[in-house]
């Protein structure tokens, strides 16, 4: 589908004009959003952003990050068919403001990222696992939580790629690039995030220039290839984030794509679900593998 | 209840028709003196009694008189009228050919309609346009289009700019039945809907059944669209075609018996793909885009009492696509209908007609997709067997009696995936639906006094989802639990028995107007899985199951029709209510496509609708064409969707108006002007947005993020209105003993108006605030075509 919607799009592109026209849409509800994660690896991909929905038509450059929140991830135990949070393994995230004076790399985040909150020295998740969020605002009066899992990591298994020249740059060629991952028996969702860059840390999964979420409905357990469909340049440094990641996440991450990529005369309004409760947005949990590779 | 409402339908079918006395039956087939085509609706009247009979589908008709002598006037609209003497003192058959008029300044006519049809007849809601008419229309790329002609009627709305996509009275695009000679046309475009797979060439005759549908037809809420393909000259070879700028067409057609049996072969293909390719980057050279199609029509006089129609018709889409920036990821991807129907014509007596057709219609789609070393091709569609039965027994001087029954078998395909990913090979199968369908009905029209008459119909039909069938069982997070429930062959899965009665009653004020009643019932029950406005071809029809009940609607409408100046114009005023159950949306971003939970997608719900249309055609004269005008709402309601509150419909329009006038010059000259005007569609639009997935790049120190549109109301926002004007003229060549041909020069949207098609915005981050653009498809476009004949 995603392919005809792009014939059809460059069709329209030859066919179609455009003009600036006026309209009047009311203003949306006011709504909080929440963007959290959790992994077994990165530190720093530990992180809560809570922010509130914009008019669309008054755009804020400021992002409507919130302040003042209290948050805490606390992680489970599964004993039978319950899971158990306990109070005394609950931790605290503070706002990137307050950690950036001990970490020096968040200091140019703060100004874009009021909103953002962390522990990178006490929260590490563990595959597996169970977590809860919690966040209080105003004091306490409103309370946002949501839950997640660690599943078992996911499985890089190598990295090809193949140059070949490209017309348009003699010094560096194109690197056609496909990795290939285990998948075992059991139902797996996968999110895929690709930075190009020399450094391996991400601050923030935006950070990542690829995304992909999908799963092994129709092809499981066995060794996959997953083909990149555009070369990247030789020189390249790929870091690749390989992530096993819930059902319901997977769910949330799956219409998000669908929201992101919902352009043109066949879009099809809809909002992106949710696994939040007094919000909108996600808390996922990353069961993370990485590789990184260089396209000599 | 069934058997009781057949029962007593039966007895009062019978005892209406025992207490008339019948004598003598004339009976007859009308034809075109020129091409030996039957003629579909002419007029059989019989001047002493001022009695009168169409000719059917089949250009049959049959009147039962006492015996005496008889002046029988034979009418048809730009066909000379006969007059014949007829002494009935037996059962007596009239074979009569009509010629065309000839083209003489003020005695043009629109060909091929009955002059008093719209008053005299119980018949209301139902439009005809002859497939000669839509030629003159304005065209769009050269390429004359019926789907697109019939928008310009009064009640059925284009879905909008260039697309074949229509609306009838608040429903939805598979609300509608499109039949080909009897075959169901599951998709009906080319082109991703800018073309329909309709040749003209090959179209004789199209009718759109909106409302006060007779119960010989069922299986849609809204409307019939019924287009007949011409049967083939069966008085001497003949060859069509026509040149035009995207596509071109050609037919042949001929006697294969003079007289006794015909053939018309019919073929089209586009040329984009050949006329892009010198415009291509080199980056995307390989990329080819076309559809073609053929018709094949065949028929055999196999003596006084029997005839034999075949009809054919396949057609394909075809789209190669290679990846520009990686040459190894290959998309093929093609769909397509095919379509056969056998139909066997007899005539057990005069006064019994009947026609039996054994139909199979298929539409299929196939995706074959690689990249590098691996690939996998998945394949969709659906196909039907369908025989149908239909009697026509003129059963006495009042009544016109109409029975048969229809029985389908549906085979849907939702998806076969084959191919390998890796070391993994994929080899997927969503489980096969089979249906059983079943209908049979009875009407009766009923001249029950010189002013009052009824057409009183009931269809009862029967859906039965039989299997074999795996139904896979999946948890709350649509994955699959590895559970399934198996239904043996045959076993019923969900059945649904309904009834639909039909009324329609003609009250006659005069000779030149009555008022109109009709109340439909209808039930539907497949259905089309998709979540755009426009049927893609990717989109899939699904069955009832237990859990998708059938549709179901009740429409009301009440008419009042005149004409005027002897049946030279013709007026009507109709209005409608109707209201529709179990309406079926899909959640959004639902994936459609190789999806074994697609019912988990849906959504259910009610709809309603009304209206009132306005229409006034001048028939006849150097100046003839017609204006339309309709005021309408169209509402849908989900507890699921919009809050649980009423929204409207996407193509609800307040406002909808059509004017197209043809003018005669001389003979060479033909123009044709067409306005129309529509409110905007209302759409659903983002009031709100939040960041998310955010980040940040060290290199550049710059914040990364995406911003996601929040939704609230569905269809709060009109579009801008649409209207547009388009002007053709057709230049024919003078005619030779073997040669004709015309020119079609059309200019579409004339006055250049930038119609909607989508809205998309922009962030002004200079002045913080957003910006809407409208992206408008079609400008001034000219184009031509060349038609000849020989």
């Amino acid at each position: 589908m995603k392919n005809i919607i792009i014939v059809l799009i460059v069709l329209f592109t030859f066919l179609a004009c455009e003009k600036e026209i006026t309209i009047d849409v009311p203003p949306g509800k006011f709504q909080y959003v929440v963007e959290a994660s959790i992994n077994n690896r990165f530190p720093l991909l530990n992180y809560v952003f809570i922010s509130t929905t914009i008019d669309y038509f008054k755009p804020d450059l400021s992002l409507n990050g919130i302040k003042n929140a209290e948050v805490y991830i606390t992680p489970g135990v599964i004993i039978g068919n319950d899971t158990i949070y306990n109070k005394a393994d609950k931790v605290r995230l503070y706002s990137v403001d307050s950690l950036s004076k001990i970490i020096p790399e968040l200091d140019s985040m703060v100004s874009s990222f009021s909103g953002v909150y962390m522990n990178p020295f006490e929260l590490i998740g563990n595959v597996n696992t169970p977590y809860k969020l919690d966040i209080l605002l105003n004091n306490g009066a409103t309370a946002i939580t949501a839950k997640t899992f660690i599943p078992r990591t996911a499985n890089i298994d190598s990295i090809v790629y193949q140059i070949e020249p490209n017309e348009d740059n003699d010094t560096f060629g194109k690197a056609f690039t496909k990795f290939w991952f285990v998948d075992g028996p059991e139902k797996n969702n996968y999110r895929l995030a690709v930075n190009v860059s020399s450094d391996s840390i991400l601050y923030g999964w935006g950070a990542c220039k690829f995304y992909q979420t999908f799963d092994d409905e129709f092809a499981n357990n066995g060794n996959r290839p997953f083909d990149f469909f555009s070369p990247f340049n030789q020189g390249d440094t790929l870091n690749l984030y390989l992530s096993h990641i819930g059902r319901k996440e997977f769910l949330f991450w799956e219409s998000f794509e669908n929201a992101e990529n919902n352009v043109g005369p066949f879009a099809t309004p809809g909002n992106v679900k949710s696994n939040v409760s007094g919000a909108i947005g996600s808390f996922t949990g990353y069961a993370v593998d990485y590789k990184q590779i260089i396209l000599k | 209840m069934i058997k009781y409402y057949s029962i007593t339908f039966i007895l009062f079918l019978v005892f209406s028709t025992a207490f008339t006395q019948t004598k003598f039956t004339m009976s007859g087939e009308l034809r075109d003196s020129s091409n030996g085509e039957t003629l579909i609706g002419a007029v059989v009247k019989i001047i002493e009694t001022n009695k009168a009979i169409s000719t059917n589908t089949y250009g049959y008709f049959a009147l039962t008189l006492p015996s005496g002598n008889y002046t029988v006037q034979i009418t048809y609209l730009g066909f000379q009228t006969k007059i014949l003497k007829v002494n009935l003192d037996k059962d007596t058959k009239l074979n009569v050919k009509l010629s065309q008029k000839s083209i003489t300044g003020k005695e043009v006519v629109i060909k091929g309609e009955r002059e008093d049809k719209n008053v005299k007849s119980t018949e209301m809601s139902t439009v005809e346009l002859s497939g000669e008419k839509v030629k003159q229309l304005p065209v769009i790329f050269g390429e004359p289009d019926i789907l697109k002609a019939i928008t310009l009627l009064p009640g059925i709305k284009s879905g909008g700019e260039g697309g074949t996509g229509f609306y009838v009275r608040g429903g939805g695009p598979d609300q509608n039945l499109i039949l080909m000679d009897e075959a169901v046309v599951y998709n009906p475009s080319h082109l991703f809907g800018f073309l329909s797979v309709f040749n003209t060439d090959a179209v004789k005759n199209l009718e759109v059944i909106k409302g006060g549908m007779p119960a010989n037809y069922g299986g849609r809420l809204s409307s019939i669209l019924n287009v007949s393909m011409r049967e083939g000259n069966n008085q001497k070879y003949e060859f069509n075609g026509g040149i035009g700028l995207i596509a071109s067409r050609f037919s042949a057609e001929g006697p294969m018996k003079k007289g006794k049996s015909s053939f018309l072969i019919a073929a089209r293909r586009t040329y984009i793909d050949v006329l892009a390719q010198p415009f291509l980057p080199k980056s995307a050279q390989g990329n080819a885009y076309y559809f073609y199609d053929i018709n094949l029509k065949l028929n055999w006089q196999l003596g006084p009492k029997d005839k034999l129609y075949f009809s054919g018709y396949f057609g394909r889409d075809i789209l190669d696509f290679i990846s520009p920036t990686n040459k190894s990821v290959n998309l093929n991807f093609g769909w397509g209908n095919a379509t056969a129907t056998l139909r066997w014509n007899h005539i057990f007596k005069p006064k019994l007609f009947s026609n039996t057709s054994l139909i199979y219609n298929r539409y299929d789609l196939f995706n074959d997709f690689k990249f590098g070393a691996s690939g996998f091709s998945v394949r969709s569609g659906l196909y039907d067997w369908n025989l149908k039965s239909d009697f026509i027994w003129f059963a006495a001087d009042k009544h016109l009696v109409k029975f048969g029954f229809n029985y389908i078998f549906h085979t849907f395909t939702p998806g076969i995936a084959s191919g390998a990913l890796g070391t993994i090979k994929i080899d997927e199968e969503i489980s096969k639906q089979y249906a059983h369908e079943f209908a049979i009905y009875a009407q009766d029209e009923w001249q029950i006094s010189q002013r009052w008459s009824v057409n009183a119909g009931l269809r009862a039909v029967a859906f039965n989802r039989v299997g074999p069938y795996t139904q896979e069982i999946f948890d709350n997070n649509n994955q699959k639990t590895g559970e399934s429930i198996k239904y043996g062959a045959n076993e019923s899965i969900a059945f649904y028995p309904r009834l639909e009665p039909r009324l329609n009653v003609n009250y006659l004020i005069n000779e030149e107007s009555s008022i109109k009643a009709s109340y439909t019932k209808t039930y539907q029950f497949v259905h089309l899985a998709t979540t755009s406005g426009a049927q893609f071809p990717v989109d899939l029809w699904v069955p009832s199951s237990a859990k998708v009940k059938p549709q179901e609607a009740n429409q009301v409408a009440l008419g009042y029709f005149r004409n005027f100046k002897n049946n030279r114009y013709e007026a009507s005023a109709e209005a409608y209510y109707k209201v529709m159950d179990n309406q079926i949306e899909f959640k959004p971003f639902s994936q459609l496509f190789f999806n074994a939970n697609l019912e988990n997608e849906m959504v259910f719900g009610q709809g309603k609708a009304y209206g009132l249309e306005l229409f006034l055609k001048k028939k006849v004269g150097r100046l003839n064409g017609w204006i339309g005008y309709t005021w309408s709402r169209a509402y849908r309601q989900f507890d699921q969707l919009n809050n649980g509150e009423a929204y409207f419909f996407r193509y609800d329009r307040t406002h909808d108006m059509s004017l197209v006038l043809s003018y005669t010059f001389n003979k060479k000259w033909t123009g044709t002007f067409v306005f129309v005007y529509g409110t905007g569609n209302a759409v659903t639009l983002p009031n709100s947005r939040y960041p998310y997935r955010i980040g940040y790049d060290p290199q550049t120190n710059e914040p990364k993020f995406t911003f996601i549109d929040v939704y609230d109301k569905i269809n709060s926002y009109r579009l801008p209105s649409y209207h547009r004007a388009d002007l053709s003229f057709v230049y024919t060549h003078k005619k030779t003993k073997n040669w004709e041909s015309n020119w079609n020069f059309s200019i579409y949207n004339i006055y250049n108006r930038a119609n909607p098609y989508f809205i998309y915005f922009l962030p002004d981050l200079d002045k913080l605030e957003v910006k809407a653009y409208m992206v408008y498809l079609f400008p001034i476009l000219p184009s031509v075509a060349w038609n000849f004949k020989f």
